[in-house]
C-alpha cells in the first residue's frame, strides 16, 4: 500500500480467462485499503445505489437519512408526493441536518446555528441574517441544499446516484427487475417495511456479504445446525402450518439454481418441500387469479436471494428481507436488515414470517451469525498473500450462455444461467462489473 | 409499596442464578429455571430512543413465546457445529439494580441492569441490558415466566446469543 491505486493493476487481480478454465480473484480485493478507498469514489459514487423503501419515507415530509459513499444523504417526501433526495449536510459548517434516521419534518433546521430548509432543499432562514449578510437583498438560494443528481424509483425501491452519467434505472436493473417484480406483485396493496431493525458489523469487506447472500454452497454446511435445530423443534413441539419452518433446501436435497443477471446483480434459488409453510402461501388463490402461472410457481414454490450490485440484498424465501450494506473500511462493514411484508397481511402469516426473520436473518439468530463467523474467517486468512487466489470457477463446464428454461418460462434474460445454487458462476458479473467500474477513465 | 424482604431477597438470589448458570454453562439447570410457558423477548430499536412494543407485529431481535426458543438456542450450542458457537465466547454477567416492582396477583414484576463481557475470537466486548422479568411461585418455587432483555447496543459485532443477554 503506497496510498495510490494502480488502474492497471486491476487486470491482475480479476483474472478472468474464462475460455482457458479460469475465473479468480486475488483477495487483496478483499483486504487492500488502497483498493477500498478506489471502491469508494469509482463505484459507489459513480453509479447507482440502493437508498431506501418508499414505504420507509410513506407521508409528506418524512425523512430517512442513509449515505451514498461518503457522502451523508437524506431523501424527503415532497407536497406532490414525489421524493427528493439531497446531500444531508448543512450549507453552513457541514453539520448533518436530520436529527434522527428516519423522521418527519416540514422544515430541517440545523441545531448548531439555527438554518432551516424546506422539504425542498430550500434554505428558508438564516438566523440573524440582516445583521450578517446586510439588508440589500441578501440571496438565500445560494445556500440552498444540493440536490444529488439522479434518483428513481423502481417499484418502490429507491436509487439514487451523485453522477448524471447512469443508465436509466430499468436498464441498470435489466434482468434482476424481474427478480424484484416476483417479490412486488405479490402484494395487490404494495409491500411495507415493518417496525424494528438490527443493524450488525462485519469485521470483514463488504463485498463478502454480497457473495455470501448468493452463495448456496456453504448452506448444507454453515446451516446444517439449522435445519437439525428447526427439525428437533418441530418434533418436541408437534408443530403445525405456517409455525414449521422449510427446510429442504438447507439440507442440500432440491433443485436450485444461479444467475449472473448482468450490469454485477446475482440471483440463486432453490425448491421448496414444503411450500404451505410459507406465509404467502395464504394468497395462493389471488395469485393464481392474477398472475401468470410461471411466476406464481416461482412466487409459491421457489426461495430466492437477489444481490443487486452493489449494496443491497432483495431476500424472498418463507421470510422475505431488505439487506442494505454500508462499507466503512476494507475490513469492516455495516449491515443492517429490515423485514418487509405485504401491506394488509393477516396476522397470523404477519407474525410468522417475523418469527422466521428471526429464527435466520439477524446476528441474533441461528443462521446469519454462523454466516458472519465464516465471513470473519475468510477475511482473516485473505491477508495470506502466498495463497492469494478464489477461484470462482465452479460449475464453469455446465454454465448455460443466456436464458436457462426457468428464466425463459418467467421472463427474464440472465447473462448466464446455472443449474445449481452451489455453482460460483454467477460471481463472474459481480467481479465483471467491480473491474470495469474501477478501471473506467476518469 | 412494602415489599417482603424475603422475596426480594429470593428474587435477587433468582436472577444472580441465572445470569450466573448461562456463565458457568450450565445449560439444562439455566433452561430449568424458566416455566415451560416462559416467554423471552429482546426487542429490537424501532428508533433511535424507542424500543418495539407489540412483538406480534414488529420484528424484535428474539421472541420466543415458550421455553422452546431457548431449548433451541441450547441444543444448537451443544450441537458443536455451529460456526459462530464453536468457540464459544467467554461471558461474565455482571447485574445490579435488582428491585422488585410489585406484586400482582400470583406474579413477581422485578427489573435489573446487566453489563455482560463476553470475549471471543476478536476480542473483549462490553454489551449493557436492562431486564424486566416476572416470575410465579410455583409449589414455593420461584420460576421464570418473563425475561425480556432491552439490550441498549445497536451495530452488534459477533453473535448474540442466550449467553450475552
Amino acid at each position: 500500500m503506497d496510498g495510490s491505486f494502480q488502474k492497471s493493476g486491476l487486470e491482475a487481480l480479476v483474472d478472468d480467462r474464462v475460455d482457458e478454465g479460469v475465473f479468480r480473484v486475488d483477495r487483496s480485493i478483499y483486504t487492500d485499503q488502497d483498493i477500498f478507498e478506489a471502491e469508494i469514489e469509482r463505484i459507489f459514487e459513480k453509479g447507482w445505489v440502493y437508498l431506501c423503501h418508499e414505504s420507509q419515507v410513506p407521508e409528506v415530509n418524512c425523512y430517512f437519512a442513509t449515505d451514498i459513499g461518503r457522502h451523508p444523504v437524506v431523501v424527503v417526501r415532497q407536497k406532490d408526493d414525489s421524493l427528493s433526495a439531497f446531500i444531508n449536510v448543512c450549507s453552513h459548517r457541514g453539520a448533518l441536518l436530520t436529527p434522527k434516521k428516519q423522521g418527519k419534518a416540514a422544515t430541517l433546521t440545523c441545531r448548531f446555528h439555527g438554518w432551516s430548509y424546506s422539504c425542498d432543499g430550500r434554505c428558508v432562514r438564516i438566523k440573524n441574517e440582516k445583521e450578517g449578510f446586510g439588508e440589500d437583498g441578501f440571496d438565500r438560494s445560494q445556500y440552498d441544499l444540493n440536490p444529488i443528481s439522479k434518483l428513481a424509483s423502481y417499484r418502490g425501491f429507491i436509487f439514487g446516484s451523485l453522477v448524471d452519467d447512469v443508465e436509466p434505472i430499468e436498464e441498470y436493473l435489466g434482468a434482476a427487475a424481474t427478480w424484484i417484480d416476483l417479490m412486488v406483485e405479490q402484494s395487490p396493496e404494495g409491500l411495507e417495511v415493518v417496525p424494528g431493525s438490527s443493524t450488525y458489523v462485519i469485521r470483514g469487506n463488504w463485498k463478502m456479504q454480497l457473495e455470501n447472500s448468493v452463495d448456496g454452497y456453504h448452506v448444507s454446511t454453515v446451516h446444517r445446525v439449522f435445519a437439525s435445530t428447526v427439525r428437533n423443534r418441530e418434533e418436541r413441539e408437534s408443530l403445525k402450518g405456517l409455525k414449521q419452518t422449510e427446510g429442504g433446501r438447507l439440507v442440500g436435497i432440491v433443485p436450485s439454481g444461479a444467475y449472473d443477471l448482468g450490469n454485477g446483480h446475482m440471483s440463486i434459488w432453490a425448491q421448496h418441500t414444503t411450500p404451505e409453510r410459507r406465509p404467502v402461501f395464504k394468497k395462493k388463490e389471488w395469485l393464481e387469479a392474477n398472475l401468470p402461472a410461471a411466476h406464481v410457481e416461482w412466487i409459491l414454490e421457489k426461495g430466492r436471494n437477489l444481490a443487486l450490485f452493489p449494496n443491497v440484498m432483495l431476500m424472498d424465501n418463507p421470510s422475505t428481507q431488505i439487506r442494505y450494506v454500508k462499507p466503512i473500511s476494507a475490513d469492516r462493514a455495516e449491515v443492517t436488515v429490515y423485514c418487509i411484508a405485504p401491506v394488509g397481511e393477516g396476522a397470523e402469516a404477519r407474525s410468522a414470517r417475523l418469527r422466521k426473520f428471526e429464527d435466520f436473518y439477524l446476528t441474533a439468530g441461528m443462521a446469519t451469525s454462523d454466516d458472519m463467523a465464516a465471513l470473519e474467517d475468510t477475511m482473516a486468512g485473505s491477508f495470506a498473500s502466498q495463497a492469494q487466489w478464489s477461484d470462482f470457477n465452479r460449475g464453469l463446464k455446465t454454465m448455460t450462455h443466456g436464458a436457462d428454461e426457468g428464466a425463459k418460462a418467467v421472463g427474464f434474460d440472465p447473462v448466464s444461467s446455472s443449474e445449481s445454487w452451489e455453482n460460483e458462476t454467477l460471481f463472474f458479473g459481480f467481479y465483471r462489473r467491480w473491474r470495469d467500474m474501477m478501471s473506467a477513465s476518469d | 409499596m412494602d415489599i417482603d424482604t424475603n422475596l426480594k431477597r429470593e428474587v435477587a438470589e433468582l436472577i444472580n442464578w441465572e445470569t450466573t448458570l448461562l456463565d458457568r454453562r450450565e445449560w439444562d439447570d439455566w433452561i430449568d429455571l424458566f416455566a415451560e410457558d416462559a416467554v423471552y423477548w429482546v426487542p429490537s430499536w424501532v428508533d433511535e430512543e424507542h424500543t418495539v412494543t407489540d412483538p406480534e407485529t414488529q420484528l424484535n431481535l428474539m421472541y420466543f413465546q415458550n421455553r422452546g426458543g431457548i431449548e433451541d438456542r441450547v441444543f444448537r450450542i451443544e450441537s458443536r457445529d455451529s460456526y459462530a458457537s464453536l468457540p464459544l465466547d467467554r461471558t461474565v454477567h455482571i447485574v445490579s439494580n435488582i428491585l422488585v416492582a410489585g406484586v400482582d396477583d400470583e406474579e413477581i414484576s422485578a427489573t435489573a441492569n446487566c453489563l455482560v463481557h463476553s470475549f471471543g475470537k476478536q476480542g473483549g466486548q462490553t454489551r449493557a441490558s436492562l431486564y424486566d422479568f416476572k416470575f410465579r411461585k410455583n409449589d414455593a418455587v420461584l420460576k421464570i415466566i418473563l425475561k425480556k432483555i432491552t439490550l441498549i447496543d445497536d451495530k452488534l459485532e459477533g453473535p448474540v446469543d442466550v449467553y450475552h443477554l
